[in-house]
């Protein structure tokens, strides 16, 4: 029921659950509408925070025919808000500042659909990538800047259903030289998605390093194999799972480093509730 | 901390850094894991054939060999070998697990004793084992000696080591292990050329489990068929060392029942081991499974329980996560094999890290990505 769920939000707010979408593109003023080369949201920093409420809401959802009310009610703090847009902001001016062009597609963005890839509702998330891919070509967009893993996995697994052939780029791969914003070791929490999925491990970590930050490691808590989820993808499943995931993960980073560093919405969603986390685009400029 | 998640913790830091160890200090290990992959997917692709060819020669060299389609049959077939009144000593296996053996020849009126030490402390605990192949590791020290002094009736002192632990329970087994008419084991590997068996241990209970009663039994899922003898001693290395346990203190190979050369070298038997052999080839949803593209990956699973302590689900939920004794990514894979259950595939927060250590190079969550796929559509269906 779920995916049913899920899916006809999808068609009505744009969205995996009720929104008001103008949350979505409120970070940005000055870049082009839409243009070759766009930054894809998929509004993922913006509504990671409400991942929380909404699995809260997800057992009710059914029953409450008038769900689609809170759409206008359920809003990010003003201080959730304000980091996302931070973080996004970041993460368009360390691009600019390389010289890399691009555009927003701004309200009109859509969602990328890794919900549906996740939850394993693998007929309706080729439905749905098919509109993707359909208003992208529209719009005459041929390169996507991700900036978050999740939909870049997405993304990246649309030619496993339908032809895509647009093509997708992470933001950490077009940053050269990078300058800390902050000082002293700090510990990453790898995304499960680029560390081992998508092969983007060394990608970031190097850009780190090469920022002069000190990263702790540790075989059973930083490798490749070992690193951790964070617990995210399963709270629309399974709540409680989710929260002890996310509460073993930070315990095990504290001992390294009271710094933790995530590089995905989501485990900063989850890891949040249990210790201050930092995004990448916080920490490095 | 609960229980689980202090033993849970006690067990990766024991058991991870020492498989990252032994897979750096004897390098051939991987070449291995891979030819393996390779020859059980040949199995796997032309399951019909070699378990025709399993059962023969398994005849040919004096044992007696059986293919049943349902676990109702697999335990008809073992009741009628052992009988009633009779004492039966286990070495661990999940496929005797899976089919209820232990609880099923215990109603026809036999004795049965597990005789690996952590299915042992599964028994006198009455709990489902929550590892694969260390079944209780969700024990602590402290909850052993409170069982033992419990269950058998001995003086254990607080703070008994755990050799004194493990001496406990030696003496109470050895009588069993004379006494014993019938051993029944699983298979690491059967090859399929030979008809051979292969038992990978540590405790010397498979050993004696085979060697000492007059008749042994082996029950194994049909994807535990390789195609040759050298391919089941490689897959007991392989399974010995992603478990940790390298070198295996014990590989057992039995071929048929037990013979002897050494009159005028006549091959006659029995000798001094057992007079039967039997193997019970099992499929109960494996066949069907090896049709599936994606699904039959998980019959090319070896047991080595390496998926489980890198799981961020497993490490929170332990064996509640799958039916036992599946539990663990394997088990969210197997649950669905056995069981047809999609429930424990959905679960999974697709981590990798199980894809990441996987021997066989099983792309865990893309089955069950699969088995999640099969699960929605089951709510499309009601719907
Ligand atoms: S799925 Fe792979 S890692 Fe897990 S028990 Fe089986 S062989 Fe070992």
């Amino acid at each position: 029921m779920l995916g049913k769920l899920i899916f006809q939000n999808l068609q009505k707010f744009g969205f995996p659950y009720p929104l008001d979408k103008s949350i979505c593109s409120g970070w940005a003023k000055d870049i082009p509408r839409g243009g070759e080369t766009i930054i894809y949201t998929s509004c993922m920093y913006q509504t990671a925070s409400l991942s929380d409420i909404f699995s809260k809401l997800t057992p009710y959802a059914e029953k409450l025919s008038a769900f689609s009310a809170f759409a206008k009610l359920i809003r990010p703090s003003k201080e959730e808000i304000e980091r996302a847009y931070t973080v996004l902001r970041n993460i368009s001016s360390m691009l600019r500042n390389r010289g890399i062009q691009f555009g927003y597609l701004y309200e009109e963005e859509p969602y990328s659909g890794a919900i549906l890839l996740e939850l394993g509702y693998l007929d309706e998330f080729a439905e749905y990538a098919k509109g993707v891919r359909d208003f992208l070509k529209q719009r005459g967009i041929k390169r996507v800047i991700t900036v978050d893993p999740h939909t870049h996995n997405a993304l990246t697994r649309y030619n496993e259903f339908i032809n895509f052939d647009i093509e997708v780029v992470s933001y950490f791969e077009l940053l050269g030289e990078i300058k800390p914003r902050i000082h002293g070791d700090i510990v990453v929490h790898d995304s499960c998605l680029y560390s081992r999925f998508l092969g983007k491990r060394e990608v970031y970590r190097g850009l780190l390093n090469s920022a002069g930050l000190k990263l702790v490691e540790d075989e059973l808590v930083t490798g490749k194999d070992t690193s951790y989820c964070c617990g995210g993808p399963i709270k629309p499943v399974n709540r409680e799972l989710s929260e002890k995931i996310a509460k073993i993960r930070v315990e095990q980073l504290r001992k390294l480093s009271d710094k933790i560093v995530v590089v995905c919405p989501m485990c900063y969603a989850n890891l949040s509730k249990y210790h201050k986390v930092l995004d990448f685009a916080e920490v490095v400029e | 901390m609960s229980e689980w998640d202090i033993a849970v913790e006690r067990t990766i830091n024991n058991n991870v850094p020492r498989v990252h160890k032994i897979l750096s200090q004897y390098p051939y290990i991987q070449d291995l894991a891979r030819e393996l992959r390779k020859a059980k997917l040949e199995v796997i692709n032309n399951l019909e054939y070699f378990t025709q060819q399993a059962l023969e020669s398994v005849k040919k060299i004096g044992g007696n060999a059986y293919y049943v389609s349902s676990l109702y049959e697999a335990r008809e077939i073992v009741g009628k070998i052992v009988g009633k009144d009779k004492i039966v000593v286990m070495g661990k296996s999940m496929v005797a697990y899976e089919l209820g053996l232990r609880e099923y020849l215990k109603e026809l009126g036999n004795q049965v004793w597990e005789t690996d030490l952590g299915e042992f402390l599964i028994q006198l605990a009455n709990e489902p084992p929550s590892h694969i192949i260390a079944p209780a590791i969700h024990m602590t020290k402290e909850r052993v000696v409170k069982l033992l002094r419990e269950r058998l009736g001995v003086e254990v002192s607080d703070n008994a080591t755990h050799e004194e632990l493990v001496a406990i329970v030696r003496k109470f087994l050895r009588e069993k292990f004379v006494n014993a008419d019938v051993g029944i084991t699983g298979a690491n590997a059967v090859a399929a050329d030979t008809g051979s068996v292969i038992l990978v241990e540590n405790e010397g209970n498979i050993r004696m489990s085979t060697v000492l009663p007059n008749i042994h039994i082996a029950v194994a899922g049909v994807e535990k068929i390789v195609p040759t003898f050298y391919h089941a001693l490689i897959e007991a290395t392989v399974q010995a060392a992603y478990a940790g346990l390298y070198p295996p203190t014990y590989i057992n190979l039995t071929s048929g029942p037990s013979s002897t050369g050494d009159i005028e070298m006549k091959r006659v038997s029995p000798a001094h081991g057992p007079k039967e052999f039997h193997l019970v080839l099992v499929d109960n949803g494996r066949v069907e499974v090896s049709k599936d593209d994606v699904i039959k990956e998980a019959l090319l699973c070896i047991r080595c329980g390496r998926c489980h302590l890198h799981c961020p689900v497993y490490r929170a939920l332990g064996v509640e996560w799958g039916r036992p004794p599946f539990t663990g990514p394997m088990g969210a894979m197997w649950s669905y094999v056995v069981h047809k259950d999609t429930r424990p595939a959905t679960l999974c927060t697709h981590s990798g890290n199980c894809k990441e250590v996987c021997p066989m190079g099983i792309n865990i969550p893309k089955v069950l990505e699969k088995i999640k796929w099969l699960d929605n559509d089951k709510e499309h269906n009601k719907a």
